[in-house]
């Protein structure tokens, strides 16, 4: 579950999240939405603790993540529009490193199911550097999964995904859901939205503009008419301009 | 065309000179710039400018301290170092030409209606800036080589000469073997060739120097006139002066000892230049496919190094066995340890260095039994010196796989469930053990080799206190010294960004390293104080009480304790900067 009461971040005198609030619960996929400029990265980090918001509350999975940052941390997982990994490790050495941060033991068992559902246990033994894009990304969701997190963040999920890949993520993404894990996921792509999201919310330079579940916020824009996709809802509620 | 593409290296270069110039305006650049500046001034200018000789050129009192007989002796041996190059340049290759484009440069420029010939001339005019620019540096740091002749403006047109010539030498080389892979001759073949032919030449130049020259008596080598006498009658007989002479040409600018045999050599120097400049351009050979490989590999070597990643960028790393079994659960600092130890040389492990403190002490103590090896003694306790100092002093900067590694990875490291400071102790692990182990060993090749005689006071139980004392003392000196590079990578990340970046070039960023490396001594010398001081006063006030040896070690454990508490402050400060960090807003121009 995700709480967030009142979230503002500001880099000096410029505002990038202005009193956010919104609740997820298990098993819902909310997707943040917005032009760009709007704060979704920002939202996003601050919710994972990359970086300290500048008022307000978060708490995951019951934790509060000002208070104390272990423990929220301990239950989330954070996934980068560009996976972040170390040049010198392999796969599976990915794997061990991050097993012994989040105190996963025994996670040998754990990490073999994981690397064949995500297609790259034959390149258990190869550096990043030896990886295409795309397998560098199962690699980072790998880690990212290894202590069965129960909040996951996704930043641009898709970036860089051949439609294979971007039909597996989806389904990862709503596997992990469906077993009771509370997403996040910010994207551009407002056809992933409909397809994985039980949830949107609407950013436009730091606000919110709208949240709720798919079917609400269609409604509130749809002005009555029948089939509005989400590109039309999105383009009315933001005004069809960044600023 | 010409027009257009002359217009895009001039407007580049005046756009690079105007931003490295417009960056001025940010303190860091511009305090580095001056003390750059200070540096070059202090370092060359000021005895260039004076036509003082070099430091290093002390016996130079006159023009010319150098005798012709033996300038032309240089000359001579300046050609042949030159055409061993050019054999080389032959013989190494075995790729098709490739000219070095950007990637800009490819998407603009190959499909545009441009002659293969102009692009050759484009990267000519291209590569002439860096060749100018290398010519000015090696006239500067040089010091123009005073002892030679000449002026700092003969031997800057002379490098000028040599560098451009050999750059188009390269380049039609390149073209010509290209087009023999086109006729079907392998590299191989064509290696072949070129070292039989090399092989013939000399053993014809062998066989006309063995008819006409005797072997260099006892006399020949009694002085270097003596010796320089010889070898210029080496040089100059047989074939060999035929050989060289082409090369000579080249070269000979740069050795005219005065200014009517600099003018007289520039005819000779030109018309090589030219002949290369009209070979090069007629060679019209396809050098796009390589040119594309040669410039994604550039590329990424440009990405690798720009994120401060230059083993990367060198294509070096390989999957390797880790130091040690890392277990499932445990201390979390100890993956970091893991971790960077993987990005370091297989040769940084226990077992290597337990194996190598078995050889010094084996060493040492056999030494030690045969007095007649002494001199040994005397060579690796300055040996050790030497690297104890070094390593002390530059090993913080060089060792690096702690968090000024992972500054780019900061993202991830945050998501993790650590506290700031524990991710900075893990972090600063790695470094820790490896200047560590070298500093250990120092300790040990010196408790075994040095023997102050003449200090009787010195004894060997207060030599091995001494040594064991400083056995702990050296990893939280280690951990000290490395907070102060780590501090600044998460106080200032966008310098320590830039500082890891060496294709970062100017004399701003000189000036900047500097600061850095003056400003970690200063903090070190700092931090360094109290413990020293405390101890110093410790064993002044108790060795009588106490004696020498307890009041030493008494002193090691407090000197330990004093940094121990300064590194677990430090830890503790940078560890709440690491919680607060944000390094996009940090580098946010």
């Amino acid at each position: 579950m995700i709480e967030v009461t009142g979230l503002i971040k500001r880099y000096g005198a410029f505002t990038a999240v202005r009193e956010l609030s919104f609740t997820v619960r298990p098993g819902e996929v909310l997707g943040l939405v917005g032009p760009n400029g709007a704060g979704k990265t920002t939202t996003l980090r601050c919710l994972a603790g990359i970086i300290p918001a500048t008022a307000g509350a978060v708490r995951i999975a019951g934790q509060d993540l000002t208070a104390d940052p272990v423990a929220a941390k301990r239950a989330l997982a954070f996934f980068p529009d560009e996976p972040r990994l170390f040049d010198y490790l392999t796969v599976r050495q990915h794997l061990a490193f991050v097993a012994r941060i989040y105190g996963v033991a025994h996670h040998e068992a754990l990490a073999q199911p994981l690397l064949e559902e995500l297609e790259i246990a034959d390149k258990a033994d190869q550096l990043p550097g030896e990886l295409s894009r795309g397998m560098k990304q199962k690699l980072a969701i790998a880690c990212g999964l290894l202590h069965s997190p129960a909040v996951m963040f996704f930043d641009e999920p898709l970036t860089g995904l051949d439609p294979l890949g971007i039909r597996r993520m989806k389904d990862s993404i709503l596997k992990r859901a469906r077993a009771g894990a509370t997403v996040v996921l910010s994207s551009h792509l407002l056809h992933l939205l409909e397809e994985v999201c039980s949830h949107v919310l609407i950013l436009k330079k730091g606000e919110k503009i709208a949240d709720g579940t798919l079917g609400d916020v269609s409604a509130r824009f749809a002005n009555g008419e029948a089939n509005v996709s989400l590109e039309e809802i999105f383009i009315r509620a933001t005004g069809g301009t960044e600023s | 065309m010409f027009g257009a593409l002359l217009y895009l290296r001039l407007t580049s270069l005046r756009n690079t000179m105007l931003s490295r110039v417009r960056r001025l305006k940010q303190p860091k650049y511009l305090v580095g710039a001056i003390v750059g500046a200070g540096y070059f001034y202090l370092m060359f200018f000021r005895r260039l400018a004076a036509g003082r000789p070099s430091v290093h050129d002390q016996g130079y009192h006159g023009p010319v301290t150098v005798p012709p007989e033996l300038l032309s002796t240089l000359l001579a041996l300046g050609a042949l170092i030159l055409l061993v190059i050019v054999t080389l340049g032959w013989i190494l290759p075995d790729q098709r030409a490739g000219l070095t484009f950007s990637e800009a440069e490819i998407a603009f420029l190959f499909p545009a209606p441009v002659r293969r010939r102009t692009l050759i001339w484009y990267k000519l005019i291209n590569s002439q800036i860096a060749i100018m620019f290398t010519a000015a540096i090696i006239t500067l740091v040089t010091g123009s080589w005073g002892f030679l002749g000449g002026s700092a403006l003969t031997h800057g047109i002379g490098w000028w000469f040599i560098l451009a010539t050999l750059n188009l030498h390269f380049m039609g080389a390149s073209f010509a073997m290209t087009r023999l892979m086109d006729n079907g001759i392998t590299p191989w073949r064509r290696r072949s060739a070129v070292l039989g032919l090399v092989a013939l030449v000399a053993l014809v130049t062998l066989a006309w120097l063995w008819r006409d020259l005797r072997a260099p008596a006892a006399a020949d080598l009694e002085s270097y006139r003596t010796a320089a006498a010889y070898l210029n009658t080496l040089l100059t007989s047989g074939p060999l002066p035929w050989l060289l002479r082409p090369a000579e040409f080249v070269v000979g600018p740069f050795f005219a000892p005065d200014t009517p045999a600099f003018l007289t050599a520039l005819g000779p120097a030109l018309l090589v230049f030219a002949l290369h400049y009209v070979w090069v351009l007629r060679s019209e050979v396809s050098f796009e496919d390589a040119s594309i490989a040669k410039s994604e590999k550039r590329a990424a070597k440009i990405a690798a190094v720009r994120e401060g990643n230059w083993r990367a960028a060198s294509g070096a790393i390989k999957a390797r066995a880790p130091a040690f079994r890392l277990a499932s659960t445990g201390r979390p600092e100890i993956a970091f340890l893991w971790k960077n130890l993987l990005s370091t040389f297989p040769l940084f492990r226990l077992g290597t260095l337990v194996a190598l403190a078995l050889v010094i002490l084996i060493g040492g103590l056999w030494i030690d039994v045969f007095p007649g090896y002494r001199g040994l003694q005397t060579a690796a306790s300055a040996f050790a010196m030497f690297m104890a100092g070094y390593t002390l002093f530059l090993g913080p900067q060089l060792a690096r796989q702690d968090f000024r590694s992972d500054l780019l990875n900061t993202d991830i490291l945050k998501t993790y469930p650590l506290r700031g400071w524990q991710v900075m102790l893990g972090e600063i692990l790695t470094p820790v053990a490896i200047l560590s182990s070298i500093l250990w060993l120092a300790l040990l090749i010196l408790l075994l080799t040095v023997h102050f005689h003449q200090l009787g006071w010195l004894t060997p139980s207060l030599r091995l206190v001494i040594g064991l004392g400083l056995v702990p003392v050296v990893p939280v000196l280690c951990a000290l010294q490395l907070l102060v590079p780590n501090a600044a990578a998460l106080l200032f990340p966008a310098w320590a960004q830039t500082m890891r970046n060496r294709s970062e070039r100017g004399i701003e960023m000189l000036g900047q390293r500097l600061i850095f490396i003056a400003g970690q001594f200063v903090v070190i010398v700092l931090a360094l104080l109290p413990a020293a001081g405390g101890a110093a006063l410790f064993i002044f006030i108790t060795q009588h009480w106490i004696g020498l040896p307890a009041a030493v070690a008494v002193a090691a454990g407090g000197v330990v304790a004093c940094l121990a508490a300064e590194v677990w402050g430090g830890l503790w400060l940078l560890g709440e900067r690491f919680e607060k960090f944000d390094l996009s807003a940090e580098l946010r121009p």
